[in-house]
């Protein structure tokens, strides 16, 4: 901790950290200095001048914002000279600004002039003049408006897109009196802008105000606020709701609170209009004749209890089977997993985390002992090193990757990304690796002979902390000794020189952090990649301190949580297998049955349930808040499988591609009306918080599914409400043992939380591994070659992922107007060397052929983003369902599709 | 030279942003930064529109609408001020037939103010592109101009 210093601010004793800034310092002891250009995210900028104080011995008068804390100072705030020249500065600033004011935004410039008296018309000396100077109005942004006469030129906004967003999007033009804020060439619509609003959210003035609702928007006494995670990625963003009428009007990032301390993406600002959308299901639907009639409650719920209690008598226990939700709360997804072990009586549950991360955990507990990242999101900020694997975390976890290019724009951290395709992130990377599609272990193998071989091994991290120390180290020497730098390089088509100064970066830095995404999951070789990074991790000892590690950003705001409390046909909460007998009786003991009612024998996977369902062995299923007829791979197989189901509920806010198919659609809440707990990607437990009513009679899921488990017979409790439940997950799962919902009240708490004393964990794996032994395990893994390959029929390599403004099968994300206004529509990038051997144009539509399927009027986007013979589609459209085209060939080891690698052809 | 031919001969480092301006601006024949010059070098050096757009906009030397092929900049400083620029001014809209700030027809020559030239000793001032012009009258004025004309 810095040291303390001893000083007075008007008579008054202050102690504060030395060189603490003195307006925040001023700010922290209620002692109101005006000012308008400083914000505490901001670097000072000193333009306002209105935080002007006296300091003894200190000529005149100087910015507070602008000064640091030193031992002995006295300093005067508040004296009639200074409150003469405050006064005299906003009276100058208000001549050029025009004041009206709608309350939709909080204008701190008004309360100012409010404080000062300048809103009566004879305290002013100057006249107003903003009308003269023909300010310009900027509304070509879909998200946002810009209006120059209410601008003060406090350059917040500059720096909010700057210092905490680390675009750079803004800067000003003209000069004096007439200039004013731009984004491009003066027109925000062109310019790279993504719509984040940090600069809505720190204007002090109401210049720079959202477009969205604000007809609706009032800053008055009907107006509610309500603190809640974000419903899209894993980042866990906290989220201020404004409700007015019952209806969501706004989205603010609240500012002090980990993990994004306000900042937010443009989903998380503009991606709220769904919930109250009118395609919302609002009634229980029976598929009658064919078509889908509004049924009540009792009758659906009934028929559902029936229908699956039927199935299970007459076809066995493992004849049913559900998909959990990495969309809804962990209360949810508890209940449900605890009706599909209870109630159907077997381990068939799992969601959609085996579609992006089963890889990366099943390597990461293999080796380590625990599937979760092993830091925290903050920890990048102070990183000197990033490893970003297949991980376009720009547009997948912005706000994560807010922390990244602090890293490498301030305090000059070096970024190494792995890559096929362009990712922003490369505009800030010290290197981008190329490999080709599905060579990653021959890449890896090939850094860890570098470090291997310049010896940047770290020798008593070896000995003590991997199982068979230096013995298992020369089985993993021995088997990298091909991949010499030539082979590589022929093998990835990276210049073998860059991909031995990224070995040696990440190898020699002092915290380095991996960060690995669905590029490296989404393959047939999925566990393999991790493997390797794993062991090139362990053996220069790069994890097990703070700021050093490996982490997943999970892709779906409670994908970790679903895990986390057992939503897994391998584990129960707390990753405890169901095979631990032991677990399975104090489990069984907590549920208040026999042991023996509960299976202990794995459950079929994902892709397996749906496998299963097309060999007839699984007839019912109940699918809450998945699409899997979007989502799953192969998805003609998919169809398939699920039109052989005999009875299928799904359970979800909107019809999506997979409700066609159902018997029975069950409405639920979205994250606006729910209460529960999200857990994020950094393992930290946040609170979900309703803030409007469901529309109709949609019930929170896991009410729901306790209404199917009394009605098949089998209660599975008897909650009041989401906390009751979260503290059978407590006593259920270890690594939540300590957590209860009043703990969560201010902020969110990383797992393992094991008392009710225990602070969380903010790193992993300091002082041993979660393996039974406690040591790290090396799997040293060969390259193999892909089985899918380019062939003379199919001559490209499909690659598949996300962009920014839409999210996973666009079910919510669409239904947001700001977030259409940016990306509506799907593409097929290609480089421009195919592009022009196959005669295709920018802008073409084409079909896109593979093996297992076609899609048509795909809109071509030549772009050096992807190298020759490799092609990259977004996963979003619905009318563009790329997984027609994936493949079902799963990872060995976690079951995982192999979304990034397809054999394809174009036609015109 | 194309845009992109020019902007390649300087490393992609944001401190040769205004060199690439100057450059391109002087390579048109028109005497402005094209959107397209402003968009290329903005990708070169790796930075965002906004970033090139303030600091072309900041500069009164650089201009985003067409001009002249010359550029004639009459000394707003206050010792030619009291030397009588005004009348310089007059004669210039005169002779050229356009008002400050605009381009004659035939796009030979654009009016401009600046900033003190420097050239107290011998005002009332004015630069042509490169070259500064003193002692001005309206004789004079009429002279320089037809040498630029021919």
């Amino acid at each position: 901790m810095s040291k303390q210093v001893k000083f007075t601010i008007d008579n008054k004793e202050i102690h504060a950290a030395e060189g603490a800034n003195l307006l925040q310092v001023a700010k922290d002891n209620d002692i109101a200095i005006p000012h308008l250009c400083y914000h505490k995210k901001l670097s000072p900028t000193g333009a306002c001048r209105l935080c002007i104080v006296k300091v003894e011995g200190q000529r005149g008068m100087v910015a507070s914002c602008a000064i640091q804390a030193k031992e002995g100072m006295q300093v005067t705030a508040f004296d009639d000279e200074l409150e003469e020249a405050r006064k005299y500065l906003l009276d100058y600033l208000l001549s050029e600004h025009n004041e009206d004011h709608d309350g939709t935004y909080d204008d701190e410039f008004r309360e100012l002039i409010f404080r000062y008296g300048l809103d009566k018309k004879e305290q002013r000396r100057f006249p107003s003049i903003w009308k003269e100077l023909n300010y310009p109005m900027d509304e070509t942004s879909p998200v946002l408006s810009y209006d120059a006469a209410k601008c003060i030129k406090c350059f917040r906004c500059i720096k909010a897109c700057d210092e905490v967003q680390g675009k750079n999007v803004l800067s000003f033009t003209n000069r004096g009196i007439t200039s004013y804020i731009i984004g491009g060439f003066d027109k925000w619509d062109e310019s790279e802008c993504d719509g984040c609003g940090e600069c809505i959210q720190l204007c002090p003035t109401g210049a720079i105000v959202e477009k969205p609702h604000r007809d609706e928007l009032r800053l008055d006494q009907k107006t509610s606020k309500v603190q809640t995670t974000c419903p899209y990625c894993g980042v866990g963003c906290q989220l201020e709701l404004m409700v007015r009428d019952g209806k969501v009007v706004r989205s603010n990032g609240v500012e002090g609170v980990s993990p994004n301390d306000g900042r937010l993406c443009i989903k998380g600002r503009f991606g709220y209009d769904y919930v109250n959308h009118p395609d919302r299901l609002t009634t229980p639907l029976i598929k009658k004749d064919g078509k889908f009639v509004e049924a009540s409650w009792e009758e659906a719920l009934d028929l559902v209890a029936r229908k699956f209690s039927e199935i299970k008598k007459h076809h066995g226990r493992k004849s049913l089977a559900g998909y959990a939700s990495a969309k809804t709360t962990n209360e949810d997804n508890y209940l449900f997993m605890k009706l599909v072990r209870m109630v159907f009586g077997n381990n068939n549950v799992d969601y959609c985390t085996r579609l992006c991360h089963a890889s990366t955990v099943t390597a990461m507990l293999r080796s380590l002992g625990d599937g979760a990242g092993s830091n925290s999101i903050e920890d990048y900020e102070t990183s000197d090193c990033m490893l970003v694997t297949g991980n376009n975390m720009i547009e997948t976890h912005p706000v994560t990757a807010t922390f990244v290019k602090h890293a490498a724009q301030r305090n000059g951290a070096k970024i190494i990304i792995i890559d096929p395709k362009w990712t922003p992130l490369v505009k800030d990377a010290h290197i981008w690796l190329q490999p080709k599609l599905g060579t990653d272990v021959a890449l890896l193998n090939g850094m860890l002979r570098v470090i291997v071989n310049e010896d940047l091994i770290d020798r008593d991290f070896i000995k003590n902390r991997v199982e068979g120390g230096m013995k298992s180290y020369d089985e993993l020497k021995t088997l990298v000794e091909k991949y010499t730098p030539d082979y590589v390089e022929e093998v990835t088509g990276v210049p073998a020189h860059l991909m031995q100064e990224a070995a040696r970066i990440y190898a020699q830095a002092r915290q380095p952090l991996i960060a690995t995404g669905m590029g490296y999951s989404q393959q047939v070789t999925g566990t393999h990649n991790v493997f390797c990074l794993i062991n090139m991790m362990l053996i220069t000892g790069q994890i097990g301190r703070d700021g050093a590690g490996l982490n997943p950003p999970r892709g779906q705001n409670n994908v970790q949580g679903v895990s986390d409390v057992g939503a897994s046909p391998f584990t129960y909460p707390g990753y405890i297998s169901v095979e631990d007998d032991e677990n399975r009786r104090k489990v069984a003991k907590i549920w208040g049955v026999h042991e023996d009612e509960l299976d202990g024998e794995k459950g079929l996977s994902t892709v397996e349930i749906m496998q299963a369902a097309y060999e007839k062995e699984i007839k019912g299923m109940y699918i809450m808040g998945e699409n899997p007829m979007l989502t799953d791979p192969n998805l003609n197989h998919t169809e398939e499988a699920i039109r052989k189901l005999d009875f299928l509920v799904v359970q979800d806010i909107f019809h999506t591609e997979t409700t066609p198919f159902a018997d029975v659609i069950l409405p639920a809440t979205a994250f606006a009306e729910s209460e529960g707990t999200y857990v994020n990607s950094d393992r930290r437990v946040l609170r979900v918080r309703k803030a409007v009513d469901p529309p109709g009679q949609a019930r929170q899921d896991w009410e729901i599914v306790a209404e199917i488990a009394r009605r098949m017979g089998k209660p599975i409790g008897n909650y009041k409400n989401e906390s009751d439940i979260w503290d059978e997950i407590a006593q259920t799962a270890p690594i939540f043992a300590g957590i209860s919902f009043n703990r969560l009240e201010h902020h969110g708490i990383q797992w393992p939380c094991p008392d009710k004393d225990h602070p969380g964990t903010a790193t992993l794996f300091k002082e041993r591994f979660n393996t039974p032994n406690g040591l790290g395990k090396l799997h040293p893994v060969d390259y193999a070659e892909q089985s899918e390959k380019a062939s003379e029929e199919y001559p490209l390599i499909l690659n598949t992922g996300r962009i920014l403004y839409q999210y996973h099968s666009s079910t919510m994300s669409r239904r947001n107007k700001a977030l259409n206004d940016f990306a509506n529509e799907s593409y097929v990038l290609i480089n421009p060397a195919d592009a022009s051997k196959q005669g295709i144009s920018d802008k073409q539509k084409v079909k896109v052929i593979s093996p297992r399927g076609k899609i048509e009027n795909i809109t071509i986007k030549i772009s050096e983003e992807v190298l020759p013979g490799e092609l990259f589609m977004p996963f979003h459209y619905a009318e563009a369902p790329v997984n027609k085209l994936t493949r079902d060939e799963l990872d060995p080891y976690s079951k995982i599709a192999p979304f990034k690698l397809s054999a394809v052809r174009i036609e015109k | 030279m194309s845009t992109h031919d020019i902007i390649k001969q300087f490393e992609p480092q944001q401190h040769n942003l205004l060199h690439i301006l100057h450059a391109l601006q002087d390579a048109n024949p028109a005497n402005y930064l094209t959107e397209e010059a402003l968009e290329q070098t903005a990708r070169h050096l790796g930075v965002t529109k906004s970033s090139v757009y303030g600091v072309a906009r900041y500069y009164t030397m650089f201009s985003l609408k067409p001009r002249g092929k010359f550029i004639i900049r009459v000394c707003a400083s206050a010792v030619c001020e009291l030397l009588k620029v005004n009348e310089v001014i007059e004669a210039l809209e005169e002779e050229l037939q356009i008002k400050i700030g605009e381009t004659t027809k035939d796009g030979t020559f654009t009016v401009e103010q600046s900033e003190c030239l420097g050239q107290c000793q011998e005002a009332p001032s004015m630069m042509i592109n490169d070259k500064v012009h003193n002692n001005l009258d309206r004789g004079r004025i009429r002279k320089i101009l037809q040498e630029y004309r021919s």
